[in-house]
């Protein structure tokens, strides 16, 4: 027989246990941060890096005790860079994971799509791939961060240099979608105001990478600089092509943007002597303390330096951080005025700063040129110039859509 | 012993279609493990089921069904975004009369083809629509897809009904889909369902009974991008966005793997092989990138082996048709 004290003791003491858990999953539970990418499809390679930048940002945090004492873990989910993919995925990690913000996103449709589920969720989202529209009016929310550089700025950056250092007279091949359209406008205005010509440009379906009608013309009109707003796959048909007409020795050719693993799985010779431009280049480790830092630890946890994008998706994960312990809280409101309130912050690079009008981060940029000659496993650019943050280099806030 | 326990409730629910959609999609939300995904599973089984009325009932085989999804949902797409028309009611009018009026053009052209011809001239048409949308960004937000769809509250009697949370949402759809189910039961059940029925099983000796085979297959053709109209509709209401890959053509094997897997010619198979692609795409690939070389297996084996797909399947190894 069990006395009626006995059985009173057990069952609080039951009760006890039993409740225990709860009360300390509360203050342990981790706080989760969705990551929507494409790790699969033709930017996987792309996806891949960001996704480090992302894992190394969450060991670096929990190495340190997380955030406001919170382990922070990241889960990433793979949108296979289909809008209605990354919309579905998000949801599912809004839902079902409980995830407090969402970082991530590559190319501007899936971006979009993503924006639209965190907007509607009232979750913070930090896009770290290149768009105009994620940080204008009407797609912008009051939540809507944006890491990345983007077309404007990437295009006024690199193209204000290449002017004064390259040539003058242009022609422009670009993927007639809207990252193409958009480099075509901004290159094309940057050029003239800066006092080039631009001979002509020449539109191509993306995905269909066939040149060979086009180099003879754009031959014919003897380019100094011929801008190739040609992305991922397709730049290795063009590059391939380009050289074998022999267009590569008689014109210099610039990429808005250049990629250390792009270069790796093309083969040297295709970026030598080709310039582009580059949010991070692992080499400004010589040059940049806080990119020593970053450069070590990653190359330590993967077993080589990072490309570019890993920047976007270390410091996009580290935002987050920061702002939760700036604002005391994990609410997403609170945490967007944190950050807003205290926008500057580097931690990969050199100082970057958020614009209070819309939410856009400014940083500086890089012109890299293609070596001849590879250094070591991974050089493979020299760093030829910096281009600083410059608001100015961004549509104003009132062209943005912002009154 | 179960089988013969369990024939005569599965020959009630396969009688009775509506009920028994009603009464399991009631509860679906509950067994998957979001309600997110119980939505897009009720949105893909309706796209698969207005492709089955035409594949499995009628035995035309279109690959271009991608069309009618996308007019749907850039029709209610449109109207809440640029022409801020005010009304979920009149947003969804507009997507089904965009995928209607679009069914009954591109039927009447292709109609006129058969077999492999019919169905790539389905495909080319689709496409159109692809590219008239990849390039019209001003109206349809191009290869961005469109955007600024807003979560509208549902005007019903005089009061506003949010939608807002997933779960209403998801008996929103539900009333839809119990609506196209009603409709598409009643119009195979009809006459015309039994000639539709007669021109699948031999299109030759339904002319010579004296019917009008074209006109019966254009009904039955734009009937079936009404279906496929209202389930991309609802898809643009679900995700506020619409994606330009809405209309391209790898949209339009989506609800022929789907009605395969579950079973061509059935009412619950759509909806059991939406459920089962896209539960297992949801969860496989959390772990798995290559995922969809899993279900690929799976579709192949449901091909080659049970080619009455896993509901078809399912109703014979009980004797019930």
């Amino acid at each position: 027989m069990i006395d009626r004290r006995t059985f009173l003791t057990g069952t609080i003491g039951a009760a006890a246990v039993m409740a225990c858990p709860a009360v300390l999953r509360a203050q342990g539970s981790p706080i989760r941060i969705g990551f929507p990418l494409p790790l699969t499809g033709p930017f996987d390679w792309i996806a891949a890096d960001q996704q480090k930048g992302a894992q190394l940002a969450m060991d670096v945090l929990n190495a340190k005790g997380g955030a406001l004492g919170r382990k922070v873990e990241v889960l990433f989910r793979d949108d296979e860079l289909k809008p209605a993919v990354g919309a579905q995925r998000t949801k599912e990690l809004i839902e079902n994971q409980n995830v407090e913000f969402i970082v991530g996103g590559l190319a501007a449709h899936v971006q979009m799509a993503i924006n639209e589920q965190a907007k509607k969720a009232n979750k913070i989202f930090i896009s770290i791939s290149q768009s105009d529209e994620i940080s204008a009016k009407p797609d912008s929310g009051p939540l809507t961060f944006h890491e990345a550089l983007n077309p404007t700025i990437t295009g006024r950056s690199v193209g204000a240099w290449a002017v004064k250092n390259v040539g003058k007279k242009w022609w422009i091949v670009y993927a007639d979608y809207a990252w193409g359209k958009q480099n075509n406008a901004v290159f094309t205005d940057v050029v003239q105001k800066n006092g080039g010509t631009v001979l002509g440009s020449t539109p191509y379906p993306l995905g269909k990478p066939e040149f060979s009608t086009h180099l003879p013309k754009i031959q014919a009109a003897r380019p100094e600089v011929l801008l190739a707003a040609v992305p991922g796959n397709d730049a290795v048909a063009f590059m391939k092509q380009a050289i074998s007409f022999g267009l590569k020795q008689q014109t210099k050719i610039v990429w808005p943007l250049h990629f250390v693993d792009l270069a790796k799985t093309v083969g040297i010779d295709a970026f030598a002597d080709t310039y582009g431009g580059t949010s991070f280049y692992w080499e400004l480790q010589d040059s940049v303390p806080e990119a020593k830092h970053y450069v070590e630890a990653f190359t330590k946890k993967f077993n080589r330096p990072p490309d570019s994008y890993s920047g976007y998706g270390y410091s996009g994960i580290m935002e987050v951080a920061r702002g939760i312990e700036l604002a005391k809280s994990t609410n997403s409101d609170a945490v967007a005025t944190a950050l807003l309130n205290n926008p500057s912050y580097a931690h990969y690079k050199t100082k970057q700063w958020w614009r209070k009008c819309d939410r856009k981060a400014f940083q500086d940029l890089w012109i890299v040129k293609g070596r001849q000659q590879l250094k070591g496993e991974w050089g493979y650019f020299d760093v030829v110039s910096k281009v600083a943050a410059d608001e100015a280099l961004d549509r104003t806030c009132g062209e943005k859509g912002y009154a | 012993m179960i089988r013969r326990a369990l024939a005569p409730v599965v020959h009630w629910v396969a009688g009775h279609p509506v009920i028994s959609i009603i009464a399991f999609f009631a509860a679906f939300p509950f067994l998957v493990p979001y309600k997110s995904l119980a939505t897009q599973v009720l949105v893909y089984g309706l796209f698969a089921l207005g492709f089955n009325l035409l594949y499995g009932y009628t035995g035309l085989l279109s690959f271009g069904h991608a069309a009618y999804w996308g007019l749907g949902a850039y029709g209610t797409g449109i109207a809440l975004a640029k022409l801020k028309l005010g009304s979920l009611w009149l947003a969804i009018a507009m997507g089904l009369a965009s995928a209607v009026i679009g069914g009954a053009v591109v039927g009447f052209f292709c109609l006129r083809r058969r077999g492999i011809y019919f169905a790539m001239l389905t495909l080319a048409f689709s496409q159109v629509f692809y590219f008239a949308a990849f390039h019209l960004a001003d109206i349809t937000g191009g290869d961005d897809g469109l955007r600024g769809i807003p979560q509208l509250a549902l005007g019903l009697f005089g009061y506003q009904v949010s939608l807002a949370s997933p779960l209403a949402f998801y008996y929103f759809a539900l009333a839809w889909v119990a609506l196209a189910v009603a409709g598409l039961k009643r119009v195979l059940d009809s006459p015309f369902g039994a000639v539709l029925l007669a021109i699948r099983e031999n299109s030759d000796r339904a002319s010579a009974c004296g019917y009008d085979v074209n006109r019966v297959k254009l009904v039955s053709f734009v009937f079936s991008a009404l279906i496929t109209g209202l389930a991309g509709s609802l898809d643009a209401l679900r995700l506020t966005v619409v994606p330009v890959e809405s209309l391209y053509w790898s949209t339009s094997g989506q609800p022929v793997i789907m009605t395969l897997l579950g079973g061509a010619g059935t009412f619950f198979g759509p909806f059991v092989g939406a459920a089962t692609f896209l539960v297992l795409a949801d969860r496989l690939s959390l772990f798995i990138e290559w995922w969809q070389l899993v279900v690929g297996l799976v579709f192949m084996a449901f091909v080659l082996f049970l080619p009455r797909g896993i509901w078809g399947t399912f109703l014979g190894g009980l004797g019930v048709r």
